[in-house]
Formats: structure tokens, C-alpha cells, sequence
């Protein structure tokens, strides 16, 4: 009782801030004649569930239309990295407890692993690389062993334990996890490890490569063992620097973008990294040449006021920490990885810091863990790596865009017509509703996949989505015209039709301007109605490959090629998540035009 | 009621010759040379002269340089062909021929129409069966909360799109339940005969049943209840009921007969969409049917097996208004006096 009163004081709140202000309701003014449009909104707004439906729909609707500027779409993006991501914000979780002794941190694509002063091992995010394949899986011996050193690559650990003993795990598909013999026993000085394959430099400078043989250059020269003191792995390729200070292109494909180092690195380079396609030279004097397919803006080192002393590589993106102590990043931002945060910028106090991927990881001395960077997906990814909460967004802005045009060309067709048809009667009436009864009569589907697949070969992926509106206006005018035309019937002989024809009206304003307001208030039930099935259309002929193709998201296309029982069981994210916010969006419509019929329609209250 | 029947006949052929042209001109918008794909080899064994003769020899024969109108008698059989004077077309059961599949339209249609029309007419009868007494209940015991549960129920339904609705069905009876098959018409790799391949091929059919008639139950409930509620404030509804009539009689004989008219108006409308609706359905679970064609023909460019298909859908909507005119003509015998 509390609560239904609670309800109605808020109600009334409403209802006196924008429609009635500064007038107190009391019993008396309860009596006092209100309009009919006055009365068909209080029913309305004390129809609880039409209310309900109401405020969910409006705030769905702000969220697709406020949504999209900050969750902006780039309809090229497509990553392989972060293909079906399970829904989590996790990615760079690092366990609190081991914040305070941790020795290294290998951030991987979707997941992070760390490695704490005592050889334990850690992960988190999302570690699942295929179906079966969890990196979470940490094998036994690991876990047992004092490990020294960890690299991880896409989907595949490695690990080296004080003694010189390799481990490895993850995906072994392409040979990532053939450790070779010879790479067992030595005194590691660095272990890294690109997309599908690793590698281990050690303390006399020599280097062993193994994993993926045919998509990788992951082979090395004889003529540079011995000389090499630090390398970088790109994604296919790997750079390394010499002990004499200069970089060289040590393996054998000639073809590659990275074995065409630029001039001046022959001498007083300090250090290498390397994003996915680039690598990056550090020289003594804190300047950084970077060379490769810098497609994402690798290249554009900022202007700094302090030097460069150390270099780490993304996967499109470079950070740099100062000789001041701040950190500066350049590169590819979509995730946020370059976007530093204030509290490193300057003078930050770091005693470990890291980069890769999308990821940035930075302790201070005080034990505290700044990251920043790709934190996860909140409703997941799909096959393409493309986030579904954007595309969610973005989709719902397209399909209630097509939705409203639709209903509004349906309107003014059917208005029109049905005015027409109402007004004057005989053959214009009879022309009109023969007419609606065939296209009423059309089988609709069908008939719009054959409209949208012979015009839509002729129009761009934006006028197909013009044209799915245009074909839905005129298949679905029917409804709003018959009711107009039987409205307009009925109003005809009404007195004050009948005085404004007296006072030598025109005939088109009579119909619009005096008969044509009357009947508003159902028509917005129609229309509501019809704003609701015209969603539901544009959504089955996308989900078919019919209406608005990919990659521009509606959310009919996002549940396209979820009919497999493979994207039903492990990828759910993908369908559960458009297909919710959908059901609920089209519940909350559908509700609001039931309400909105029953405040227009007060005979309908006694149902 | 005979001159009724002939007048709505003639209003059906009407419209089918219409609509058929409509799409016949649809199809005509296609950029689609039959003519230059036949001669095409011939190209480097002729020169130009020679071929341009030959190019328009096999349009001429194929008639592509006709006016619109005769092109679309002939294609539907009202006109005679060029080589031959008999006509032979749709009417005379010749569909065209499909590139696709290598084959005439008319046996490529045959079993996916079969599929299609088994599908739609068992869930039509399902959801009748079901609709009309839950209808018919909420109506009676209106504001309970029943019939509150019917109406939250039925919103639901009527607003989600079928394909949420098979998704989530696949996803609790095939991923999770394992009892019915994901999709599909019959077990693959299996050699059933007789009975068993009866009942493997019921067993395929039940899930999207389950979904056409989830997906329909809510429209034809609301559309029921509606209709029963207008009737039962009638006034005779209250002299049936103060003449001491059972309360069996009041509703089954008095009252739903009358709500029947509005009814049956509706599911005209109902019935098309059904049918167009199983588009979606059928290529939820694979299920080869008319709906499934559709896509494939108009994904792989097969325009004239399209076009047929088209014709299948034009066909039964016409076929469904038609039975429906009819029932109203029965149910309601206003209509045949005015009309």
C-alpha cells in the first residue's frame, strides 16, 4: 500500500513539473473539466506498466542515441587477437597479494601473466585460447619449480626455471611448444616470444628460435651467434641489437618489412622493441627510429622535453619512460593503451614497468600497480574481434533509426491516402482500399527479401539502408490508412466538418487542419504499434542477409550466424546480450502503445 | 452465396495477375542477358559479324526482344512460344529452369513446398488449438490473474522476433537438454526406411513447430480475448445468462460464435504472416522449405528459381484470403446479402 502510494506521489510530482504547473490539485479541482488530451495523458502516466515500459525504452533510447559518440564505431576494425572474448573487465587484474615482490610481468593478448621474486607464476584475464586450451593450466613442474623467466606469445607460455630448464604450454598446434634441445641448460639472459613462436638469448649471446616455421622468420644467421646482446619480437619477425651497438636483421627472409633497417643504426643504439608490424631502435641520445608497416601511427615519436631511456612495444603501440621519470606513449589509442595517466606522466617514482599488447603496467616504489590499456570487454567480443557493448550501441541507433523513418513514410503515405479515401468517398475510396488489400494481401518477407536483393545490388552499403526504410514505408502504410479513412468517415458528419464547410473552407484544410488533429492521438498508437513491427522487420531481413548488411551493425545483423550450436554454447555473449536488449526493447514498445491505447481509448479500460 | 464465391474468385485472379506482374517486372529490373550467356563460348570461334548475327538469332528465339507484356504471358503460359505455337509456361506447370541446381524449377520446389506447407498448416492447427481456449478462459476470467499472466505472457511473445525465440529454444532443448536435434531434416549419416524414417523426420520437425506456434501463440491469444470480451458485454450474452442458460452454453454457443467473425479477419492476416514468418524459422534450423530456398536462390543470383517461389507464397496468401472470405461467408451471413 505504501509502495502503490510511494507510486503515485511520484506520478503526480511528474505530472504537475511539465504538465500542469503551479496548480495544486484538491478535491475541487478534481471535478474541474479537463481536455481530453490532458486526461489521456493522466491515465497514461498512472498506468503502471505502461509506465515501466516507458522508462526502459527511453532510457534504451538515450542510450543509442547519447551512446554512440562515446562508444564510437570504426566499421574497418577487425583484430584477430581478440576474436570471441569472453564479457569481463579482468584483463589486467593483477592479483593484489603480489603486487608488492613482483619480478616480471608478460602481458598477453587478453590476459597477463606475472612472475613474482620467489620463481611462483600468476595469471589473469581472459587465459581460455581455445575451446579446450586454458593457459590458466599451469603444469605441475612449473608450479613446483623456482622459475627465473617467463614469455608468453598469442596463445602459448615458456618459462625457465634458475637451472636452464625450459617449460612450455598452450597451444601446440603450430609448434610452438617444441622446445629444441639445445635450448635446454643455457644461462638465460632474455626470453621472449612473438605471435606463434619464442625465443631464448642467452648469456654468450647466442640465440634459439623455435615455433611456427611457415609464418614465421623465426630463424637466425650463423654468422650473428655470439654477437647479440638484446632482441625484439614482432608478431612474424624479430630484430635484433648487436653488442657493438648496431641493429641487424638477423634472420633469413629478405622480404620482410623489418629487414630494411634505416640508415644511422650502425652505431650507439642502446636499445630495440618492436610492436605486431614495427620495430624501434633507442639511441644513446635518447632518439627513436622506428621502421616497419607503421600503419597506426607508430611512427609519430612525440616531442619531449626529457630523454627516452627506455622503449617498450605494444602491439601498435610504444611507450617510453623518461630520464625524469614520467611516461609517455604514441601509437594506436582504441583501446586506451596510449593514453598515459596523470599519475605516471611526470616524475612517477617506478621501480617495474612493462608494456605489450594492449596493456601497460607500471609499480611505483610504494607498491602501488598503475595500469592502463585494454581492461576487457564488458559483453564480450565477436568473430572479428569488434566489441559487441559498441556495436550493440551503434546497432541500436541503426535499427531505431530504420524503425522510426519507416514508420514515418508509412504514416504520411497512409494519412494521405486514407484521408483522401475517407473524404471523398466512391472511386477514390474504392481505388484506395483495393489497393491496400493487395499490398495487405502480399506476402511481406518474401516480397522485401526479392525488393531489397534485386534494388540492392544497385546501391551502396548506406542506400541499401535507405532503401530497407523506403521498402518498409511502403509496405506497411495499410494499417494507418484504413484506420484514418474509417476516423475520417466517422468525423465527415460532425458539426464543426460541417461549419468549416459552411464558412467556405478548402477541402485539404478541413482534412488536415480540422479533421486530421482529432485523430492524432490514434494515430500515435498506430504508430508506436507499427514503430515496434517495422524494428522486428528490419531485424529478420538483416538477421537473413536481407536488409543492412555488415559490417554496419544493426541488431538483426549481429544475430546473424548465431544459428550454429557452436556460437550458441561457447560463444553466448555474442547472441544473449543483442537479443535481450532487443526482446526488451520491443516488450517496452509494445507496452507503450497498449498503454497509450488504453489512455486514448477509455472504453478499452473496462476490458 | 455462389455469386459471392464467383466474385471473390474473380477479385483473387485479379490480384494474382497483378502481383505476378509486379514481380515478373521486379525480376525484369535484374541486369540478366540469358541470350549472351548461351553464345558466350561461341565468341572467339566466330568473328564479330558473324557473332553479333548469332547473339541476335538466340534472342530472338528466346523472344528477349518482345515487349514487356507478351514476355510476361508468355513466361506465364497465356502466350504461345516462339518456336513452337503451344504456350508453356507457369500455368501449363513449367516453372523455368533453375541454374543452381540443374534442374527444373518444378522438382526442385517439390519437396521443400511439401515441407513448407506440412510445417505451416501443423502449427497453424497447434496454435488454433491452443490460442482459442486460453482466449476464450482469459476472456472469461478477465482481471484475474490468470489472465494477467496470459496477457504479460502473450506481449512477450508477440514482441520478441522468432529468431530470438529459436535461438533461446535450440539453446535449451539441443545445446543443453540434448533432446532434439539443432536442425536439419533428417539424421545425417543415418539410412532410415519406414517407420523409423517417419519418426526421425517428426523428431526434426518438433523444435521449430515448438518455435512457429511460440512465436504465434501471442498475437491470436490478444486477438481471441479481445474478440470474447466485446462479446460477452453484450447484451444477449445477459439475457442467455438471466434465462438460466448453463454457463457452458452461454460461452461456447452464444457468446464465441459471435466473436468468431473478428476472429476469423484476423487470421487472414495471421495466416500470411505465418507463411512469409517461416522464412526466418526454417533458416533457424536449416529445414529445407520454401522459406530456406528463398534465401539460397536469391543469395546464389537464381532469379527464376525466386521468382517461382515468389509465385508459391503469392499463391497460398491468395489461397488463404480466399478460405477465409469464404469461412466469413459461412459464419456470418450479412456477408453474401451485401456483397
Amino acid at each position: 500500500m505504501r509502495e502503490q502510494r510511494k507510486a503515485s506521489r511520484l506520478v503526480t510530482w511528474f505530472y504537475r513539473l511539465f504538465v500542469n504547473p503551479g496548480k495544486e490539485i484538491d478535491a475541487l479541482g478534481e471535478d474541474q473539466i479537463t481536455s481530453p488530451g490532458k486526461q489521456m495523458l493522466k491515465s497514461y502516466l498512472h498506468n503502471k506498466i505502461a509506465m515501466t515500459g516507458t522508462i526502459i525504452f527511453l532510457l534504451t533510447l538515450l542510450l543509442v542515441l547519447v551512446g554512440p559518440y562515446f562508444f564510437p564505431i570504426d566499421l574497418s576494425y577487425n583484430d584477430v587477437t581478440q576474436m570471441n572474448v569472453t564479457p569481463g573487465m579482468d584483463m589486467m587484474k593483477v592479483p593484489s597479494s603480489i603486487v608488492g615482490n613482483i619480478r616480471e610481468i608478460e602481458p598477453g593478448n587478453t590476459f597477463g601473466f606475472g612472475l613474482t621474486e620467489d620463481g611462483r607464476i600468476y595469471c589473469w584475464g581472459k587465459t581460455k585460447v581455445t575451446n579446450t586450451i586454458d593457459l590458466r593450466d599451469i603444469p605441475e613442474e612449473v608450479q613446483n619449480a623456482s622459475i627465473a623467466h617467463i614469455a608468453v606469445g598469442s596463445d602459448h607460455v615458456i618459462a625457465v626455471d634458475g637451472s636452464g630448464k625450459l617449460y612450455a604450454w598452450g597451444n601446440g598446434r603450430l609448434k610452438q611448444l617444441d622446445v629444441p634441445r639445445s635450448a635446454q641448460g643455457r644461462t638465460v639472459k632474455q626470453l621472449d616470444a612473438g605471435m606463434q613462436y619464442s625465443a631464448l638469448l642467452d648469456e654468450n649471446g647466442e640465440l634459439v628460435l623455435w615455433g611456427n616455421e611457415n609464418a614465421t622468420d623465426c630463424k637466425v644467421k650463423k654468422a650473428f651467434q655470439g654477437q647479440i646482446s638484446q632482441i625484439a619480437c614482432a608478431d612474424t619477425a624479430y630484430i635484433a641489437l648487436l653488442k657493438d651497438g648496431s641493429v641487424a636483421y638477423t634472420g633469413f627472409s629478405i622480404n620482410n618489412v623489418l629487414a630494411d633497417i634505416p640508415e644511422g643504426l650502425d652505431t650507439g643504439v642502446v636499445q630495440v622493441a618492436a610492436t605486431a608490424t614495427t620495430a624501434a631502435a633507442l639511441k644513446a641520445d635518447g632518439t627513436v627510429v622506428v621502421w616497419g608497416n607503421a600503419a597506426k601511427g607508430e611512427n609519430r615519436v612525440p616531442e619531449t622535453g626529457s630523454r627516452i631511456v627506455r622503449l617498450y612495444g605494444g602491439r601498435y603501440h610504444y611507450t617510453a619512460q623518461l630520464e625524469d621519470g614520467g611516461v609517455i606513449c604514441w601509437g594506436d589509442n582504441t583501446h586506451g593503451q596510449s593514453t598515459v595517466p596523470a599519475a605516471v606522466t611526470t616524475n612517477a617514482d617506478i621501480r617495474y614497468m612493462t608494456s605489450g599488447c594492449y596493456q601497460n603496467y607500471v609499480i611505483t616504489s610504494d607498491n602501488k600497480l598503475i595500469t592502463w590499456g585494454l581492461k576487457g570487454y564488458l559483453c564480450g567480443t565477436d568473430e572479428m574481434g569488434r566489441d559487441v557493448l559498441t556495436r550493440l550501441i551503434n546497432g541500436g541507433r541503426i535499427t531505431m533509426t530504420v524503425g522510426a523513418v519507416s514508420v514515418v513514410i508509412s504514416l504520411f503515405i497512409g494519412v494521405i491516402l486514407g484521408c483522401c479515401a475517407g473524404y471523398f468517398g466512391g472511386v477514390t475510396d474504392m481505388v484506395v482500399m483495393r489497393l491496400s488489400e493487395v499490398v495487405n494481401s502480399l506476402p511481406f518477407l518474401p516480397l522485401a527479401m526479392i525488393l531489397s536483393s534485386v534494388l540492392g545490388s544497385r546501391v551502396s552499403q548506406e542506400g541499401k539502408i535507405y532503401l530497407i526504410m523506403v521498402i518498409q514505408g511502403f509496405l506497411y502504410w495499410t494499417t494507418s490508412c484504413r484506420l484514418v479513412r474509417a476516423q475520417v468517415l466517422q468525423a465527415r458528419e460532425n458539426e464543426y466538418v460541417v461549419a468549416a464547410r459552411a464558412m467556405g473552407e478548402k477541402e485539404s484544410s478541413i482534412m488536415f487542419k480540422q479533421i486530421l488533429p482529432n485523430i492524432l492521438s490514434q494515430l500515435l498508437v498506430t504508430a508506436t504499434l507499427s514503430f515496434a513491427s517495422c524494428m522486428l522487420t528490419e531485424s529478420s531481413l538483416s538477421y537473413l542477409g536481407f536488409g543492412v548488411v555488415a559490417p554496419t551493425p544493426t541488431w538483426g545483423n549481429m544475430l546473424k550466424g548465431a544459428n550454429n550450436s557452436i556460437v550458441i554454447q561457447q560463444f553466448w555473449w555474442r547472441w544473449v546480450f543483442p537479443a535481450v536488449v532487443f526482446g526488451l526493447c520491443t516488450i517496452c514498445i509494445n507496452l507503450m502503445g497498449d498503454g497509450m491505447r488504453d489512455a486514448v481509448d477509455p472504453k478499452a479500460l473496462e476490458r | 452465396m455462389i455469386k459471392y464465391v464467383f466474385k471473390r474468385l474473380l477479385y483473387m485472379v485479379i490480384v494474382f495477375f497483378l502481383i505476378s506482374f509486379l514481380v515478373y517486372c521486379l525480376f525484369g529490373l535484374v541486369p540478366n542477358d540469358p541470350a549472351a550467356l548461351e553464345v558466350e563460348p561461341l565468341r572467339d570461334q566466330l568473328d564479330p559479324i558473324a557473332f553479333e548475327q548469332v547473339y541476335q538469332e538466340a534472342r530472338a528465339r528466346m523472344g528477349l526482344d518482345d515487349p514487356l507484356g507478351i514476355r510476361y504471358l508468355r513466361w506465364l503460359g497465356l502466350y504461345p512460344d516462339v518456336d513452337s505455337s503451344v504456350p508453356s509456361g507457369v500455368l501449363q506447370g513449367n516453372l523455368g529452369w533453375s541454374n543452381i541446381f540443374k534442374q527444373d524449377i518444378i522438382d526442385v520446389i517439390r519437396d521443400p513446398m511439401k515441407n513448407t506447407v506440412r510445417l505451416n498448416l501443423m502449427s497453424t492447427l497447434i496454435t488454433l488449438m491452443i490460442t482459442i481456449p486460453i482466449g476464450i478462459l482469459a476472456a472469461v476470467k478477465k482481471n484475474t490473474a490468470f489472465d494477467q499472466s496470459v496477457q504479460v505472457v502473450t506481449i512477450v511473445g508477440h514482441s520478441l522476433p522468432v529468431y530470438i525465440i529459436g535461438l533461446v529454444c535450440i539453446y535449451i532443448f539441443s545445446v543443453k537438454l540434448r533432446w532434439l536435434p539443432v536442425g536439419g531434416m533428417k539424421t545425417a549419416g543415418e539410412n532410415l526406411t519406414g517407420i523409423a524414417e517417419m519418426l526421425d523426420r517428426a523428431w526434426h520437425y518438433i523444435l521449430p513447430l515448438i518455435v512457429v506456434v511460440a512465436a504465434n501463440l501471442g498475437s491470436m491469444t490478444r486477438y481471441v480475448r479481445a474478440a470474447m470480451i466485446d462479446v460477452l458485454s453484450m447484451d444477449y450474452i445477459r439475457t442467455a445468462r438471466a434465462k438460466g442458460l448453463r454457463e457452458k452454453v452461454v460461452i461456447y454457443s452464444h457468446a464465441w460464435r459471435n466473436a468468431l467473425l473478428p476472429v476469423i479477419t484476423q487470421i487472414i492476416s495471421w495466416f500470411l504472416k505465418l507463411f512469409s514468418g517461416s522464412v526466418v524459422v526454417e533458416n533457424t534450423f536449416s529445414f529445407n522449405g520454401m522459406g530456406a530456398l528463398n534465401v539460397y536462390a536469391l543469395n546464389s543470383l537464381d532469379y527464376e528459381l525466386a521468382m517461382a517461389i515468389q509465385l508459391f507464397f503469392t499463391m497460398v496468401s491468395l489461397l488463404g484470403l480466399l478460405l477465409c472470405d469464404l469461412a466469413y461467408g459461412i459464419v456470418d451471413p450479412r456477408v453474401r446479402v451485401n456483397k
